[in-house]
């Protein structure tokens, strides 16, 4: 394809410099004035002491970078390798938890902790066993017998060497004690004889068919059980496995599958492995394949790109050295500074490339331009870094400016995302300043000679050219057309902006048919739901201590009042132990009677305070979950009602009108130390405190977005608001399936101040770039035209506004400035030397048109090796940047034009006038 | 907040024995005489002193997070007559805290075949008969099993000496039934010249300790020594409880009807005085 490289000439030749600093310098307002008076100065200072230090030094310039790359890599490197070699230094440390989308002292994610503390629960791996091959699923001796021997595995997975210094606790693995599985949960059941038996619900594999049915029926008869462990339909099992940690979730996992391999396909059993945990760590697996895949596979695609359009060796080979090192650089301060490799981070290597490449392409493509006709390197290079200086200097400025703004979200891995994707911008354009002309000073001179010829050719007679020419022609000759359509379209984009649906769901950033996602559908259509979330019912403080008093005193037998006069407003604490002395000495049993009876009105006075044993409060709390279930997104709620009323059942011969909430707290009291005389006492303590004053509803959901957990949110709201709670009762919410609600609701929140915020911030640099402000508004167009259409689209295909695409309009605000830039500065420029915009268009639809386009295609093929990427989130940034791309290529192209045909006296004649007294 | 509700504590140096302990071993068939020997004194000082006994228990359930719950109870014991260390009968009548209070519990202790067990809850007006084909679940809600409360029948085990220290003899005890019992073997103390289990250790299939019994406090009471406190810790669900004995009597002549199901629910008060 000879004489591409006209596209990147003409294209970089922009001669914005000269708009700076020759032909249009005398244009008024402060703004100029201020570039005039120390910007313009400045810059030119800068740029020649730098550019003469480069050109003096090009081989220890390049070594010096070389080097500095290196040893940023050995820091970053090291301390994982080979730990304690360089100490104070931190290894890689990867994060996966979609909890750290909140800063860790954020209050919800405090209460979600303690509340964990308090009702002693962990994260959860959930092994769901199906079986299509078998009448009664998987509980037959075969299928029993494998899950049997896995829950006995599951309970020995430990790793004392966890944590290193022993972590003063428990080790690290599987918490044995509250494993659910048929042979670690216990069966209450009728016993004949009007007995109540306790026992484990599969002590051991049953050795019949018959036994094996059994175990399926017993289970579904316990509502704890039932549509949690044992499936609605009552033929499939969920294990619940909690580990000590989250982050060795994937190591218990990855066991849990060696020993499943281990089974064979004897029973017809299918595994599905599954879980909040169990996802994060597996994200985080595929996150380094993405990270191992992807940016490969968008350099080398870059690298063919630019082999296409400049068939030379030499020529690409910096531009790739340039991105190279900035992601290592980038990479590498990201490690060195502690930060962490995060889903969001972990993409900042695919962002950064396309973006460095560009610059060092400009200058390169200038320089090949120039060096013909002065065959002096030192010089043109001098000639072309002086023109491409301001531009670079820009549209750097402005994508740095763009993720920057990022920083000003409330969403740490966002910020860390931002922050260094600007750190890395800038690093690439400070290296493509200082390594393209070092690298050009080291080439030998003979290989520049033959792209001075190649320079020759022109790109006439070239179908992309024949396009862009019809294209400006439409634009001058449909502008009002193409504005009436843009405002149609904008109205489209607004109805699509307001059908946005704003969700998210951590299972779904795998793909359907991961099998992460497979586990997900099969578990969620068997049982009630495997995303959980908590719902904890609290009693306000007990404000002050419980003080013997009158009344409690008229109470009391007739025989002790005169004893326990004295003690009228101490504390009812201190009190047993004089009743006791006392109750010791009695003389007679009338007496000592008495003395008990005393202290079994202070006892039940201490009691009164056990909110969570009261009939009411407890019945308050069954109609509450029947609410819950009411919505129709909650599968399930497992609560203390559940447990007092199926012992209470059980008591009162199994009968179904016995499943309810006794009459008095003594009774709720005595069903409850009837269910602690079980093999799992301490399962109790999962849904209410020991002091009855907090309790919890473990909440199953079968969908994790974000959406229907909020939907779930308000009709508990709702219901509490309609139904006062007794004993001044209040609600709060935790679990991961909430943090996710309400690190989304910060995000979007967030999204907007920073897109607020750094478009202002761009508008400003504009109009200071063009020292005008309708200038500076109209290189704004394609921006927003572009935001309006990206996220217009997204609520019309009704694809979730969910983190990728939050981080969009930031990204957008980065890339599509730029094309502005470029085709405003060199629509100006143009016009001036034209006598009216038509004649300017065929020139401005000309070389710079193809640049933009051709723009478009580098950065925009260079994104769309997300696509590969196993993860969810990569493939929705990578379609939608490159779809952003064209977008603002294409409004860039089509829109500006249009406006400036129609609005050319506002835009030019005072610029023309200008040029003339310049000129004068 | 919950020390608050301790309601009666132990006067514990005023105190002297009881029949509560942990963990006897027994003699099986086959095995050298002097482990037999060991097994059954060990069982015997643990669980048969006297012919009857009583006490009164506050036991203090501490859970992994530190927080506390109480129970208070008086424990009757009866032997069989047979004076062979095997029937037993006990009642466990609650006292404290005051909403289970007149819970009680009935136990026909049968070494060598299921236990009888019946459970009077007053706030529902019941008497359940329980099925107790385990003995190995939490005794009310505390880290003591029924089994440690009621005793283990030392056939279920066999026994050897690992070790024999100046103080005590160190006992290795592993399930006939490994399938009906959650441990893979324990370990037992026995002090020598009393033939009290002073601490027991259960192990898992990892050769984990994971569960053990410790005799605190170790007085004599008409010339029986007896534990006075003891103490279950539990790593596998965090915690511990521990139980303090007070008013403990022996020889007491208890009636043998008051250990039926009648006196459940009209509790024998002038014996649990």
């Amino acid at each position: 394809m000879p004489g591409t490289l006209d596209f990147y000439l003409e294209y970089t030749n922009l001669e914005i410099t000269k708009l700076n600093t020759g032909g249009f310098s005398v244009v008024s307002g402060w703004p100029g004035w201020l570039w005039e008076r120390w910007g313009a100065r400045r810059k030119r200072d800068m740029e020649k002491r730098l550019m003469k230090l480069v050109m003096d030094w090009p081989g220890r310039i390049m070594a010096g970078v070389v080097l500095a790359a290196v040893v940023v890599l050995v820091l970053a490197v090291v301390p994982s390798v080979k730990p304690g070699l360089l100490p104070g230094l931190p290894s890689v440390r990867v994060d996966t938890d979609p909890e750290n989308m909140l800063s860790a002292d954020e209050p919800v994610r405090v209460f979600h902790n303690r509340m964990r503390g308090e009702f002693d629960l962990h994260d959860v791996i959930v092994v769901g066993v199906v079986n299509d091959s078998h009448d009664s699923g998987v509980f037959h001796v075969e299928s029993l017998k494998e899950i049997y021997a896995l829950a006995e595995y599951a309970e020995t997975i430990r790793f004392s060497e966890e944590g290193g210094d022993g972590g003063g606790g428990r080790e690290a693995g599987v918490i044995g004690a509250d494993i659910i599985a048929p042979s670690t949960v216990d069966n209450i059941e009728q016993a004949g004889l009007g007995s109540v038996r306790f026992e484990w619900l599969m002590a051991e594999p049953p050795e019949t068919e018959e036994a094996a049915l059994a175990v399926a029926a017993k289970a579904a008869n316990i509502p704890f059980l039932d549509n949690t462990m044992i499936s609605g339909d009552g033929k499939a099992l969920a294990l619940y496995i909690p580990v000590t940690d989250k982050n060795i979730s994937y190591q218990v996992a990855e066991k849990l599958r060696s020993k499943i391999a281990e089974f064979g396909t004897g029973s017809g059993n299918t595994y599905h492995i599954t879980g909040l945990p169990v996802a994060q760590d597996q994200f985080g697996v595929e996150m380094f394949r993405q990270m191992a895949v992807s940016a490969p596979v968008a350099m080398l695609l870059i690298f063919i790109l630019m082999w296409v359009f400049f068939r030379n060796l030499n020529l690409i080979i910096s531009p790739m050295v340039v991105a190279m090192v900035a992601v290592i650089l980038t990479m590498g301060l990201l490690v060195i500074s502690g930060n962490t490799i995060h889903i969001m981070s972990s993409m900042i290597p695919i962002f950064i490339m396309p973006i460095a490449v560009l610059d060092a392409v400009h200058i390169l493509s200038d320089f090949f331009d120039v060096y013909p006709r002065m065959k002096d390197r030192r010089r043109a290079l001098e000639h072309v870094m002086d023109e491409l200086w301001t531009p670079m200097f820009f549209t750097s400025l402005t994508t740095c400016a763009g993720f920057a703004s990022l920083a000003f979200t409330p969403i740490p891995p966002v910020q860390v995302f931002g922050i260094f994707i600007s750190i890395g911008v800038v690093l690439a354009w400070l290296l493509t300043v200082v390594l393209i002309p070092a690298y050009i000073m080291i080439m030998p001179e003979k290989s520049f000679e033959k792209f001075g010829m190649e320079h020759e050719h022109t790109a006439s007679g070239w179908s992309l050219a024949g396009v862009l020419q019809k294209t400006g022609r439409i634009t001058y000759h449909h502008a009002r057309l193409i504005l009436v359509l843009v405002l149609v379209a904008g109205a489209g984009a607004a109805y699509g902006i307001s059908k946005i649906q704003i969700n998210d769901n951590p299972v779904k950033w795998f793909e359907p048919e991961h099998d992460i996602r497979v586990a997900d559908r099969v578990l969620n259509e068997k049982f009630a739901g495997t995303y959980m979330a908590y719902l904890t019912l609290q009693a306000p403080e007990v404000e002050g201590e419980l003080t013997l008093d009158e009344s409690m005193l008229a109470e009391a037998p007739e025989s002790v009042r005169d004893a326990l006069e004295p003690h009228l407003g101490k504390p009812l604490a201190d009190l047993n132990e004089i009743i006791l002395e006392k109750q010791d000495a009695a003389a007679s049993d009338e007496l000592w009677d008495a003395w008990e009876d005393a202290a079994l009105l202070i006892g039940r006075r201490v009691q009164e305070s056990d909110v969570f044993k009261l009939p009411e409060v407890l019945r308050y709390m069954e109609s509450l979950q029947q609410h819950l279930l009411d919505t129709g997104l909650v599968g399930k709620s497992n609560g203390l009602t559940d447990v007092v009323r199926t012992v209470h059942r059980e008591l009162f011969l199994g009968e179904q009108e016995a499943f309810r909430i006794p009459d008095t707290s003594a009774a709720v009291a005595q069903t409850l130390i009837t269910y602690q005389g079980s093999h799992r006492p301490q399962d109790l303590w999962h849904f209410v405190t020991p002091d009855y004053r907090k309790a919890n509803l473990w909440i199953q959901l079968k969908s994790g977005d974000n959406r229907d957990m909020q939907a779930v949110v308000e009709a508990v709201d709702e219901f509490m608001d309609d139904n006062p709670a007794p004993s001044g009762i209040t609600h709060s919410w935790f679990g991961l399936t909430y943090i996710n609600v309400i690190w989304q609701e910060k995000m979007v929140a967030g999204m907007m101040e920073a897109f607020i915020g750094s478009f202002v911030i761009v508008l400003v640099m504009m109009i200071v770039l063009f020292r005008s402000f309708w200038w500076g508004l109209l290189s704004m167009i394609p921006l927003t035209v572009t935001i309006a259409a990206i996220y217009g689209f997204i609520g019309l295909i009704g694809k979730d506004y969910d983190m990728p695409v939050a981080v969009l309009s930031s990204l957008s605000l980065g890339l599509a400035v730029d094309y502005a830039i470029h085709f405003l500065a060199r629509s100006r420029e143009i016009r001036a030397r034209c006598s009216s915009w038509k004649e300017a268009v065929g020139l401005v639809f000309g070389e710079p048109g193809r640049a933009i386009a051709r723009n478009v295609v580098v950065i925009g093929v260079g994104f769309l090796p997300l696509l590969l990427a196993p993860l969810v989130p990569y493939q929705t940034v990578g379609f939608f940047i490159s779809a952003i791309l064209v977008v603002a290529g294409a409004a860039s192209l089509i829109i500006l034009p249009a406006v400036l045909r129609l609005a050319e006296p506002l835009f030019f004649r005072k610029a023309a006038e200008k040029q003339d007294t310049d000129n004068h | 907040m919950n020390d608050n509700r301790r309601q009666g504590t132990v006067k514990s140096a005023m105190l002297l024995g009881t029949m509560l302990g942990v963990m006897a071993a027994g003699a099986a068939a086959g095995h050298a005489a002097d482990v037999n020997e060991v097994v059954g004194k060990a069982n015997h000082a643990a669980y048969y002193q006297g012919t009857d006994g009583k006490a009164r228990v506050s036991m203090v359930i501490t859970d992994g997070q530190g927080r506390e719950r109480t129970r208070d109870f008086t424990i009757l014991r009866r032997d069989s007559s047979d004076g062979q260390d095997t029937e037993q009968k006990f009642y466990v009548y609650f006292n404290r805290p005051a909403d289970v209070n007149r819970t009680a519990f009935l136990v026909w202790k049968h070494p060598g075949q299921d236990d009888d067990r019946w459970l009077y809850l007053p706030a529902l007006d019941l008497v359940k008969r329980i099925a107790a084909s385990d003995e190995r679940t939490s005794f009310v809600g505390s880290h003591f099993f029924y089994e440690d409360v009621s005793g283990r029948n030392p056939s279920e085990d066999t026994h050897e000496i690992l070790e024999e220290t100046d103080n005590y003899y160190v006992l290795k005890s592993t399930p006939k039934d490994p399938g009906a019992v959650e441990f893979a073997y324990y370990k037992n103390w026995i002090h020598k010249t009393t033939f009290i289990p002073v601490k027991t250790e259960f192990f898992d299939k990892q050769d984990k300790a994971y569960r053990t019994y410790e005799a605190l406090k170790v007085e004599k009471v008409d010339d029986f020594y007896t534990v006075v406190q003891s103490r279950m810790t539990d790593s596998n669900i965090g915690g511990s409880t521990t139980m303090s004995y007070s008013k403990v009597e022996y020889n007491l002549d208890l009636p043998d009807d008051i250990f039926s199901e009648r006196y459940l629910r009209a509790a024998p008060r002038k014996y649990l005085r």
